[in-house]
């Protein structure tokens, strides 16, 4: 007979209503074999008590139903962020409040020919603008590069301002001037700001794939509390993924991965035919066979497609990525292959286009258990949720976006009317749709915690409480962060609570959540992780 | 390193974009194209053509803009710069719903790239009820506004007046109807192919008016500025030189974009121009010529 552990901890909460709570929980075979008290394996024949998280809270482990590989790519550059965080290694990395600690930070660091740092914003920072001055104090031979956290702009130095011809260069569109005409150092989109990336080598392309991004990733995840993330637009083709795979199915990797191939236009059928190659390189830990697609930008952008009456600044509708008829042929042929759709959408006019879209494909062929989930939805108000609900759409919305842009939208994008009803948890549990809730890692850090604690909070970085009605309580929040993510990756079957039958993945903490003073949520330290019956400490 | 000229098509979906580009491979002899494609299926090149024209495609598969999550696109041109021997031009094909100038501006900030121009192709037929849709039309719009030349396709199905017209309200650029993606490629590119044996050149002369000019002296900079200023309108592409007192400037000019850099010092000036035969006038741009050069 395989060997049984069973796991001692002082509380279980294991998101399954017909035992909400136990004390012990039994796993052989790298699943979860029984649930209950210190008896619980008795009936299969007993097995071997692990106490060493008896003063510990164990959960299913937490599911991230959107996040980018990215995330573990970015790691190789030095974090000059606002907010702390935590390197992929467990290291603590501060909040930088100013220009000075930003110059500090990257004296310390060598990596070779350009120095570089990453997550910066300057929204959150009072005083004058990161210029090349500062940044010529961190060196006037070597380039330096700092990246924006949103990656649409970056500030560098004279050194990389001259390896680029920009000292000279009169008008280059992105080429930020002061009054006398002179480079201040930052360069905004992508045509500005390459000649530096490509004279720095800095590539983006590195920073989505390739195994130190996969591992970088996969321990962020673990540090997290994190048993499954999912990486939404990817761009991995089956070449590709007999390398990944080899990664992730390997027992030491700490997560399980579900990559949704980032779909950008073309014909159907060519995307439609991958997929299906993709689905079946799937494997215990690597789940393929679901499609990202995009459709608007970002609000804080200007960029997202928002219905009457629009940005609050008059700022110009924004773009689509695809077509609205390009979108609507795309998603009722993905539909009719059966092929599962995680949908982009920021703005409300983007959500309603998305549901117009489904209507139209659920009259044609297809299966009415396709699970398609709207990603984002920052802007459904309740008559889309029901709409939403009615089709079996779900969504994952975007609670860290409160904390972090809430303020933005408040004052400056749709105004405090359409902001306190901003990732609208609230209205779409009463309208009886499936939540997750989400990161968008690297866009904000990976911490199902922290996005628990926003949708629950709702407070914006400046303390402002955004629309205290749509505010989950912990136990739904909790919920969201693991059965309801994982249903929207086709997973609830296998993960997200702790009952009989499914993966033995779980998340130890060092306080019950439940417990804790709701604003704490997101400090609570994780402990470690078990994934398959692995433990990760 | 010579510069490597990089243009732009763009255009909503369906309206043209592959027919051109597939023009353009099959009647570019000599010259080392590099086209950057959204999907490489659509355009249906086979091999012994690609041999025979001694181009490339490289299809995007994520043509994604909003996001520089990817960047793609741009590490795209990166490789295409760093290719031994550089290609003679860089093609790249805007998605669907991309805005060209995103693209035609790393031309202008890269220094190893010089802008070829933007071409916004048109379908003659449906842009009108495009450009009214409430919800992709200013985005459409867009397009055409930074376009250095519209190419109007499906012309023989089309109210051309109308067509053009509409696109006026939008857009200052030439419009050049094109019949199945025939359009002269020296216009098109700046470049003209070796041989001049491909069929559709001389049906097509019609279609564009050239004007050259030389003289073997100098001019002053005052005069210069003031030719520049008065151009008429219509050229799409102007190149040569001219020699002022000091130093002779290399000029490059397409659609309302002007670049002049330094050359080899010479003693005289000399400029080719080419437009779609319309609006421009060749005498207008003789006079202007010759009250710089002091001819008249």
């Amino acid at each position: 007979m395989s060997d049984i552990a069973v796991y001692a901890a002082k509380k279980i909460l294991t998101m399954d209503h017909n035992q909400p709570t136990a004390s012990h929980v039994a796993v052989r075979d790298g699943r979860v074999l029984a649930v209950g008290d210190r008896t619980c394996a008795d009936p299969w024949g007993g097995g071997r008590l692990d106490d060493r998280f008896t003063g510990s809270v164990i959960l299913p482990g937490f599911v991230e139903g959107h996040s980018h590989l990215m995330e573990g790519g970015l790691w190789r550059y030095a974090y000059v962020g606002f907010q702390d965080r935590y390197s992929p290694e467990g290291e603590l990395w501060p909040g930088l409040a100013s220009n000075d600690e930003l110059v500090a930070r990257l004296q310390i660091k060598d990596q070779g020919n350009a120095v570089v740092g990453w997550g910066f914003d300057p929204i959150f920072l009072k005083g004058p603008s990161l210029s090349r001055d500062d940044l010529d104090r961190v060196s006037t031979d070597r380039p330096v590069v700092v990246l924006f956290s949103n990656l649409h702009l970056l500030v560098c130095n004279t050194a990389a301002l001259r390896m680029a011809g920009y000292e000279d260069a009169l008008d280059v569109e992105g080429v930020m001037r002061d009054g006398s005409g002179r480079p201040t150092g930052e360069l905004r989109e992508m045509a500005a700001m390459f000649p530096v990336l490509r004279r720095t080598r800095i590539d983006f392309r590195d920073l989505t794939a390739g195994t130190e991004v996969l591992h970088r990733f996969a321990r962020s995840a673990r540090r997290a509390g994190i048993t499954t993330a999912t990486d939404l637009f990817s761009a991995l083709t089956p070449p590709d993924i007999a390398a990944t795979s080899g990664i992730v199915e390997a027992e030491d990797f700490p997560i399980r991965l579900i990559p949704a191939l980032g779909i950008a236009g073309g014909a159907p059928e060519g995307w439609i035919e991958m997929i299906e190659k993709l689905r079946l390189m799937s494997g215990e830990k690597l789940r393929l066979g679901a499609a990202k697609l995009m459709t608007d930008g970002s609000i804080q952008g200007f960029s997202a497609r928002l219905k009457w009456p629009g940005y609050l600044t008059g700022a110009p509708n924004g773009m689509w990525n695809m077509a609205p008829a390009e979108l609507r042929e795309m998603i009722s042929a993905l539909h009719a292959a059966g092929i599962q759709m995680h949908v982009h959408v920021n703005g409300d006019e983007a959500s309603e286009l998305v549901i117009d879209a489904m209507a139209q494909a659920m009259r044609g062929p297809g299966p009415r258990d396709h699970r398609h989930v709207l990603q984002h939805g920052q802007l459904m108000d309740e008559a889309q949720f029901r709409r939403a609900a009615e089709l079996g759409l779900a969504v994952n919305l975007f609670a860290n976006h409160i904390y972090h842009f809430g303020d933005q939208h408040y004052e400056r994008t749709v105004g405090p009317d359409r902001a306190i009803r901003m990732n609208a948890c609230r209205s779409a549990l009463d309208a009886g749709l499936q939540l997750a809730i989400h990161s968008d890692a690297p866009v904000t850090p990976l911490s199902p915690l922290f996005t628990a604690w926003c949708a629950v909070n709702r407070l914006t970085a400046s303390g402002r409480v955004l629309g205290a009605s749509q505010s989950l309580s912990v136990q739904e929040a909790l919920y969201a962060i693991t059965m309801g993510a994982a249903w929207t990756l086709r997973m609830d079957h296998e993960i997200g609570s702790i009952e009989v039958g499914k993966r033995a993945d779980f998340v130890v903490l060092d306080e019950d959540p439940i417990q804790c003073p709701a604003s704490n949520l997101k400090d609570i330290g994780v402990r470690a992780t078990i994934v398959g019956g692995r433990v990760f400490e | 390193m010579k510069k490597l000229p990089l243009l732009v098509i763009g255009g909503y979906l369906g309206a043209g974009k592959t027919t051109l580009i597939r023009h353009l491979l099959q009647n570019s002899d000599g010259l080392r194209l590099l086209v950057l494609v959204n999907d490489f299926g659509s355009i249906n090149i086979d091999a012994d053509l690609i041999a025979a024209v001694d181009g490339e495609t490289i299809a995007l598969s994520n043509g994604c803009v909003c996001c520089a999550m990817t960047g793609d696109l741009y590490y795209a041109i990166g490789d295409a710069l760093d290719r031994v021997p550089r290609p003679d031009l860089l093609v790249v094909e805007a998605s669907g719903v991309g805005d060209p100038a995103r693209i035609a501006a790393v031309a202008r900030a890269e220094p190893e790239l010089r802008y070829s121009g933007t071409v916004t192709v048109a379908d003659a037929q449906s842009i009108g009820s495009l450009l009214n849709d409430p919800q992709i039309g200013a985005q459409v719009a867009g397009q055409l506004s930074v376009a250095d030349l519209i190419v109007l396709s499906r012309p023989d199905l089309s109210d051309l007046g109308a067509a053009s017209d509409r696109i006026s309200r939008v857009s200052r650029a030439e419009l050049i109807p094109s019949l199945h993606g025939q359009i002269d490629v020296g216009l098109l590119t700046g470049l003209q192919p070796t041989s001049s044996h491909s069929a559709c050149h001389a049906d097509h002369n019609s279609a564009f008016v050239k004007w050259s000019g030389h003289i073997n002296d100098r001019v002053s900079p005052e005069r210069l500025d003031r030719f520049l200023n008065e151009i008429p309108v219509g050229v799409f592409r102007l190149k040569g030189w001219i020699s002022l007192p000091d130093h002779t400037l290399e000029l490059h000019r397409v659609g309302l974009s002007t670049q002049k850099s330094k050359m080899l010092p010479r003693g005289d000036c000399s400029l080719v121009a080419i437009a779609p035969s319309g609006r421009f006038d060749p005498a207008e741009m003789q006079h202007a010529w010759r009250r710089m050069t002091g001819e008249e």
